[in-house]
């Protein structure tokens, strides 16, 4: 129940401390920004339309890959495409199903404890099923292959979001609920005016967090054998894939460099700006010095057109406000006499319309969704049972036999992670400057899809002699490391300059300062660190103990090699079953040991607030 | 005289914000400590008394200056001291036992001398019986006495105690200061001397042999006061009353002085008064009390009655003295008939009457101005604040500007949209 999902404030902040205000934008005139934003729009246009050319053109599931460099832009915007659509859709997901957990007690007791399994299950499994079933709704042409991608990516995405967004609406504080009872705020108004800025800052560090682990997603979904089928969407993880295949490292070089400038775009484009903006969401007054204002965010507000454009629909808004003089208010001044008698006729329709939403839609809701989710728990479960009776006691032990030698490779991709990223982490978080300077990029490397380094990774591996049984531990420590970096680097920032002074007044120095101050004082973070980590090594065993490399497959034993092979060789009794046994493996951990861990990081290794 | 164990020389400190900018916090120090006496700095926020103790810990570099420990120059953390933080600082993964422990951490003594004298310094602060407890599960004044057990542990001759007692309710505080005293003088300890660092005037009287009073932009040692009253102090004596009001005059000439600071000549008409940085509605809050009050007071009987720390009521008069709502002579304050009508109308008079009164101070003057010139009226807060900067060199130009927003919105003389970043001309009054 609290893995993935509670990465809202301190182990998540990012944002470095400086000075209240930023630099004195210029306000011009039309100009360079406007330009800017013209050019950005018209790429849109142009990448939109190749975009709808690549879906329903006809059907092409195998496309032969351009590996030259010109041909990268396109690559990258498919991909990009794709993630923000799967986005969309995990978005959507999140208001439906996080709103309805959170709104019907009945609906909720079954809602979250599946949405924590399906965050465990490894989902790369179900990819063969999903595209094929895709591909027979859409025989003529690339919708179903491309839906098939998205929806894959989705499952990596939403899972997190839903939660946040869960527990947001869950959080909302006795008195705003009142007082939306007291002023009457119809069903609509209530999530607009409360609900949605009240969970706005988790939702977007969640976002950011899913947008990371959606590329991980993309890349394998892109370019994979079924059997004797080959699927091959135009993005960048097929271009790695290609690059690889025909042993091309100077493209495989520009297909990581491309990757990486994808996600330094993300962060500046969008989630700098997003950051920005949801700050003033913030509930809570804490003196928080600001970092100078993202780029984008700088661009936007010196655009002309920008500017025009929001003076424009502000306009807009305030004639509709006018008749609750709403902007007399805002405006501080009292409100112009004769209002009144339009601010009671407001309030009435209001009352009627509240009825009509209020009750009876959230009821509709529930009672839809519980026998719903009954039905398809059901319906699931004697499928499962029905495909898992066919198995024999030896598959079943070999079955937890994988299950424990992927466990063995987990903890080890942890520990190693671990090793390095704990000192380096608090070494930069004790440090602002060191801070100021490495958060950003261990953001990106922390959202680089690893298993496209996979291959690479694996040549350099088996060159040294280690054998592919714990290389492809390593493979997994490779994404999993940057989670333990980045959140240990967060909460080593928590330390206060009284706790450093004091110890250092003492004379309490080197490994004894460590021990007592530093570490405890990461502990929690440390942990928020693990818990994501181990999830991304368990998912990722899936590809990384059964590799296609160089043209053959490598394999390692363990649950993950046990799924990939039971997917190509179409063996449903043996993928349900290996999924179970992984699925229980993993809500296992969290509910007893990282809950124990959890547990005792907040009660004893939390600093008081 | 014995030779002093601390001494401060000519010490400047400056911090670089963001940006480049900087920001002097202590300008010229020059400070002594001698064993056996206890010494105050005291002074409002923002006077660089916390960073004066700092420096002297060697927990901070001066930026200029010189700091000698017992005549030899301090590099590093000063091995003579020891500290009391106001958040405490203690860890809370540790013991009020391992917490203590932890001031002996560096000397690696056999495990039953620690034993022994981390046990020693509990029963100084009366924590026995609460050796295996969390520091969570203590409460404020509980958890400052495991902050002076870990100081005493370490038996150096200097303890610093920085505002030690302003987290603490009020009688947690009194109990814990005379406790404090108490060991002192009992010389059970190896401490010789202690500073105290507070902006409550009671405390330092009660504490200090020497107190030093600060001032602030940049912080600077305004004077230093003699205090021979014999330990233990009763603050109802007359010679602690007349102690604590020759403190409070020095503290109100130093804020609100009778004489205005002369000012040359030829800067006369261009000198501008920079606003104290006081919220509206204590300053409401303050203008209400004196009213009910027949218009008048003593402002260390207003501070004293309103529980508020004096030096803050002597801003709030200072910043209504500057909107002509009061006279301040001497120690008193006295409503003006602007100041009545303000406080007498309503919401809407009092808007009224601020506006007037913001329109007479030369700061929103300019600031209008600047206003009128621009393009619609607005212009964007960095470039407001560049003026700022301009216009009170030696000021904090964000509080200044804050602080006038604040007013200016009350007033509906200036807006401020933090969607636009902009501060604009709120027009609405002149069209009505």
């Amino acid at each position: 129940m609290f893995s993935h999902h509670d990465q809202t404030s301190p182990e998540g902040t990012r944002r470095e401390p400086m000075t209240m205000y930023r630099h004195p934008p210029h306000k011009r005139a039309f100009g360079w920004p406007d330009l800017l934003v013209l050019a950005v729009v018209a790429a849109l246009i142009y990448g939109l339309m190749g975009l709808a050319r690549q879906w329903v053109g006809g059907a092409h599931f195998f496309v032969n890959i351009d590996l030259a460099p010109s041909a990268l832009p396109k690559y990258a915007f498919f991909s990009l495409m794709r993630a923000v659509a799967a986005y969309f859709l995990s978005l959507g997901f999140t208001f439906v199903y996080g709103y309805i957990a959170a709104k019907s007690k009945h609906t909720e007791r079954v809602m979250i404890p599946m949405l924590d399994i399906l965050q465990s299950i490894p989902v790369l499994g179900f990819l063969p099923g999903l595209v094929l079933g895709m591909i027979a709704v859409f025989p003529n042409n690339n919708v179903g292959l491309e839906l098939a991608c998205i929806i894959m990516i989705f499952t990596g995405q939403a899972w997190n979001m839903t939660f946040g967004f869960y527990q947001s609406l869950k959080s909302v504080p006795a008195e705003l609920r009142e007082v939306s009872r007291v002023i009457r705020l119809s069903w609509w108004e209530k999530v607009k005016f409360i609900e949605l800025p009240f969970s706005a800052i988790s939702l977007a560090w969640n976002s950011l967090m899913s947008m990371a682990g959606g590329w991980f997603f993309l890349t394998v979904c892109e370019s994979f054998t079924l059997g004797s089928r080959r699927f091959q969407l135009p993005g960048i993880g097929s271009y790695m894939a290609a690059a690889i295949e025909q042993k091309n490292h100077r493209a495989e070089v520009y297909g990581v460099l491309a990757m990486c400038l994808v996600i330094i775009f993300c962060d500046f484009v969008i989630w700098r700006p997003v950051m920005t903006w949801v700050r003033k969401f913030q509930m809570e007054e804490i003196q928080e010095e600001v970092a100078d204002l993202p780029f984008v965010t700088t661009l936007l507000r010196e655009s002309w057109l920008v500017r025009r454009l929001k003076l424009i629909m502000k306009r807009r808004e305030r004639r509709r406000n006018a008749p609750l003089g709403a902007s007399a208010f805002q405006s501080g001044t009292t409100p112009a006499a004769g209002t009144t008698a339009r601010l009671t006729y407001e309030i009435r329709s209001r009352m009627r319309r509240q009825k009509i939403f209020d009750t009876n839609l959230l009821d509709l809701l529930a009672k839809l969704g519980t026998p719903l989710t009954i039905v398809v728990c059901v319906w699931g479960g004697t499928r499962l049972w029905e495909a898992v009776r066919t198995l024999t006691p030896h598959d079943w032990r070999l079955i937890w036999g994988s299950v424990g030698l992927t466990l063995a490779r987990v903890a080890f991709a942890l520990v190693f992670g671990s090793l390095w990223a704990i000192p380096v982490g608090i070494l930069i978080g004790l440090s602002p400057r060191l801070t100021r300077f490495f958060q950003p990029i261990i953001q990106v490397a922390a959202s680089f899809p690893a298993p496209m380094l996979y291959p690479i990774v694996t040549a350099a591996l088996l060159k040294s002699g280690l054998g592919f049984h714990w290389g492809s531990a390593v493979l997994m420590m490779l994404g999993a490391q940057w989670y333990v970096l980045f959140n240990v680097l967060a909460g080593a920032m928590g330390v206060t300059r009284d706790l450093k002074d004091s110890l250092k007044l003492i004379g309490v120095g080197g490994f004894t300062r460590w021990w007592r101050l530093y570490l405890p004082a990461a502990f929690p973070a440390m942990l928020t660190g693990w818990v994501t980590a181990s999830g991304g090594a368990w998912n990722a065993s899936i590809v990384a103990e059964y590799l296609q490399y160089e043209g053959g497959i490598m394999t390692a034993a363990g649950i993950g090699s046990m799924i990939s092979k039971a997917t190509d060789a179409g063996n449903f009794p043996m993928l349900a079953g290996c999924l179970a046994a992984m699925v229980i493996t993993v809500v296992g951990l969290n509910s007893t040991f990282w809950r124990w861990l959890h547990d005792l990081a907040e009660t004893r290794f939390r600093f008081e607030r | 005289m014995e030779n002093p164990i601390v001494e401060l020389k000519g010490v400047n400190h400056t911090f670089t914000m963001g940006m480049g900018q900087k920001l002097k916090v202590l300008s010229d120090i020059d400070f002594a400590l001698y064993p056996d006496e206890i010494v105050a700095l005291l002074g409002p926020s923002g006077s660089g008394k916390s960073t004066c103790l700092r420096i002297m810990a060697g927990l901070l570099k001066p930026s200029d200056g010189e700091v000698l420990v017992d005549g030899k120059r301090l590099d590093g953390a000063n091995p003579w001291m020891s500290m009391v933080f106001q958040s405490y600082a203690l860890l809370p993964w540790l013991t009020v036992f391992e917490n203590v422990a932890l001031g002996l951490e560096p000397h690696n003594l056999p495990k039953a001398e620690v034993r022994t004298r981390v046990k020693k310094a509990i029963d100084l602060v009366g924590l026995e019986g609460f050796e295996e407890a969390y520091p969570k599960e203590l409460s404020g004044g509980m958890k400052q006495r495991v902050g002076v057990a870990r100081a005493l542990v370490m038996e150096r001759p200097i303890i610093c105690l920085d505002e030690p007692f302003s987290a603490l309710d009020v009688l947690s505080a009194e109990t814990l200061r005379a406790e404090i005293l108490n060991i002192w003088l009992s010389k059970k300890t190896q401490t010789k001397s202690m500073v105290l660092v507070t902006h409550n005037i009671t405390e330092a009287a009660a504490f200090a042999k020497r107190i030093f009073v600060m001032g602030t932009n940049p912080g600077h040692l305004r004077v230093s006061i003699k205090n021979d009253l014999p330990y233990p102090r009763d603050e109802r004596s007359s010679g602690f009353k007349s102690l604590v009001n020759n403190i409070h005059d020095v503290i109100t000439q130093a804020i609100i002085p009778d004489t205005p600071e002369w000012v040359p000549p030829a800067l006369a008409g261009t000198s501008i008064e920079t606003l104290p940085a006081v919220p509206l509605n204590e300053l409401i809050g303050l203008l209400e009390f004196i009213a009910a009050r027949g218009g008048q007071g003593d402002s260390f009987a207003i501070s004293k009655e309103l529980g508020k720390d004096f030096g803050q009521v002597l801003f709030l008069a200072k910043a209504a003295e500057l909107l002509d709502f009061v006279d301040t002579p001497k120690n008193a304050i006295v409503l003006t008939d602007f100041g009545k009508r303000f406080i007498q109308g309503d919401v809407n008079v009092r808007k009224r009457v601020l506006h007037e009164a913001l329109k007479q101070l030369k700061l929103s003057q300019l600031l209008e101005a600047k206003l009128r010139e621009a393009d619609h009226l607005a212009l964007s807060i960095e470039i407001v604040l560049e003026h700022m900067r301009e216009w009170l060199p030696n000021e904090n130009a964000q509080a200044v500007l804050d602080t006038l927003i604040q007013w200016g919105r009350y007033g509906e003389l200036f807006g401020y949209n933090d969607d636009t970043k902009e501060i604009y001309l709120d027009v609405g009054q002149e069209n009505a």
